[in-house]
């Protein structure tokens, strides 16, 4: 985190957050005085280098606040006396976000495991399937041969035979046979494969649906928007459209090969967006970068790290209100083609 | 074609900036360490630019 702060009439501050940072240097390429430089993203994306996407340079800073209107995924914070600059009415508004729906959400996960971001937790009981299942088991273990085809036949891994060395004919002999309840499925084929009919297992389950509980499953979802940059993942895995996600921009990113000038993408020797994407919307297929544009957020990182230059990011519209001043206009409207 | 360094820009790895940044983000292996010494392995390099693009030294260039 970096920080330039100047006090004279207003006191202001502009900070820079590099774990909500994604390195695609909207923010140096708007900031009117040259005041941050977007490092190598690539190696830091990479982890070979360690160090911030972004450089401040204190002595440029004009603390306009440009750069923290600008960011789509609210990486910089500007204060005016003590006061986030974001909620002061006068000021440019980002209207994009990333919402799930507690009433809808049926705690599968999906959305958990596919956010590229680790912005989404959760946590969910599931009822124990002893509840959920109803019958007995009876075991005569005299008649037990310890032949064990009931042990490895058993699906649930749910039978244990426990033996004992008998003191004159210094065989194993079966001592207990155990079927552990909380795995058994009452599904009968221990009773079937018993040689000797010392299994008997009766499934009672249909018998007594009144008495087994109606599945309901509870949980907990938090969705960290400080690190979300609402690439929309979470909207397309969600099979009960919970997830709803407004993206910052509208558009599409274009491969833009030139042969004749041998501008190609090397695809899987390269794969330098692929790394720097923060949204996992790069794949390397056919040795060529295929760009997902449903879950891609126009960044622009990847246009960024690309050698060869050939990705175009062709954002069309851009979901920030309330720019009253012309200037502002001009300079903001510029991350828009 | 293949890239071509410009050793009084490169330096020598050891007064690189970045360690030896184009020798780790070379994954064709075209770029070795030779005794402290940036080498080329020419029959190696994928014509991928990344070493061009990331250099801190802007020391490399298309051959």
């Amino acid at each position: 985190m970096t920080s330039v702060l100047r006090e004279g009439k207003e006191t202001r501050k502009i900070t820079h957050t590099n774990d909500e940072c994604v390195g695609c240097g909207i923010c140096s390429d708007i900031c009117p005085t040259s005041a941050l430089n977007l490092g190598p993203i690539l190696p830091i994306a990479r982890g070979i280098l360690e160090m911030d996407y972004i450089n401040m340079n204190h002595d440029k800073c004009v603390l306009c606040g440009l750069c923290s209107f600008a960011c789509p995924f609210d990486a910089i914070d500007f204060e005016i006396n003590g006061e986030n600059a974001k909620k002061i009415e006068n000021y440019p508004k980002w209207n994009c976000g990333t919402e799930i729906t507690k009433d809808d959400c049926i705690y599968c996960g999906k959305c958990e495991i596919y956010c590229p971001r680790d912005a989404i937790a959760m946590k969910r009981n599931l009822p124990n399937v002893e509840d959920l299942v109803m019958g007995e088991t009876r075991t005569e273990v005299d008649k037990c041969i310890n032949c064990r085809i009931c042990v490895e036949m058993c699906p649930a891994e749910a039978i244990t035979i426990k033996t004992e060395s008998e003191k004159t004919t210094k065989k194993f002999t079966a001592k207990d046979i155990e079927i552990d309840k909380s795995k058994c499925m009452y599904c009968k084929i221990c009773q079937k494969v018993c040689p000797e009919d010392a299994i008997k297992i009766i499934c009672t389950s249909c018998m007594d649906i009144e008495q087994i509980p109606e599945v309901t499953i509870d949980g907990a979802l938090v969705l960290d928007e400080e690190i979300c940059v609402n690439c929309g993942w979470c909207e397309k895995i969600c099979p009960t459209e919970a997830a709803h996600t407004k993206k910052p921009f509208e558009g599409e990113v274009i491969l833009n090969e030139n042969e004749e000038e041998d501008l190609i993408c090397k695809g899987d020797s390269c794969h330098a967006c692929q790394d720097v994407c923060p949204c996992n919307a790069i794949t390397i297929v056919d040795n060529k970068s295929f760009v997902n544009q449903e879950v891609c957020v126009l960044c622009g990182a990847c246009a960024k790290a690309c050698p060869q230059k050939i990705l175009n990011v062709n954002r069309t519209v851009m979901n920030l209100d309330n720019i009253k001043s012309a200037s502002w206009q001009k300079i903001l409207g510029s991350i828009i083609d | 074609m293949t890239v071509k360094i410009n050793y009084e820009k490169c330096g020598n790895i050891s007064n690189c900036p970045g360690e030896g940044l184009c020798i780790k983000l070379c994954e064709q292996g075209a770029l070795i360490d030779e005794g402290g010494n940036l080498k080329v392995v020419d029959e190696n390099c994928d014509d991928c630019d990344l070493c061009i693009a990331n250099c801190p030294n802007q020391a490399i260039s298309k051959g």
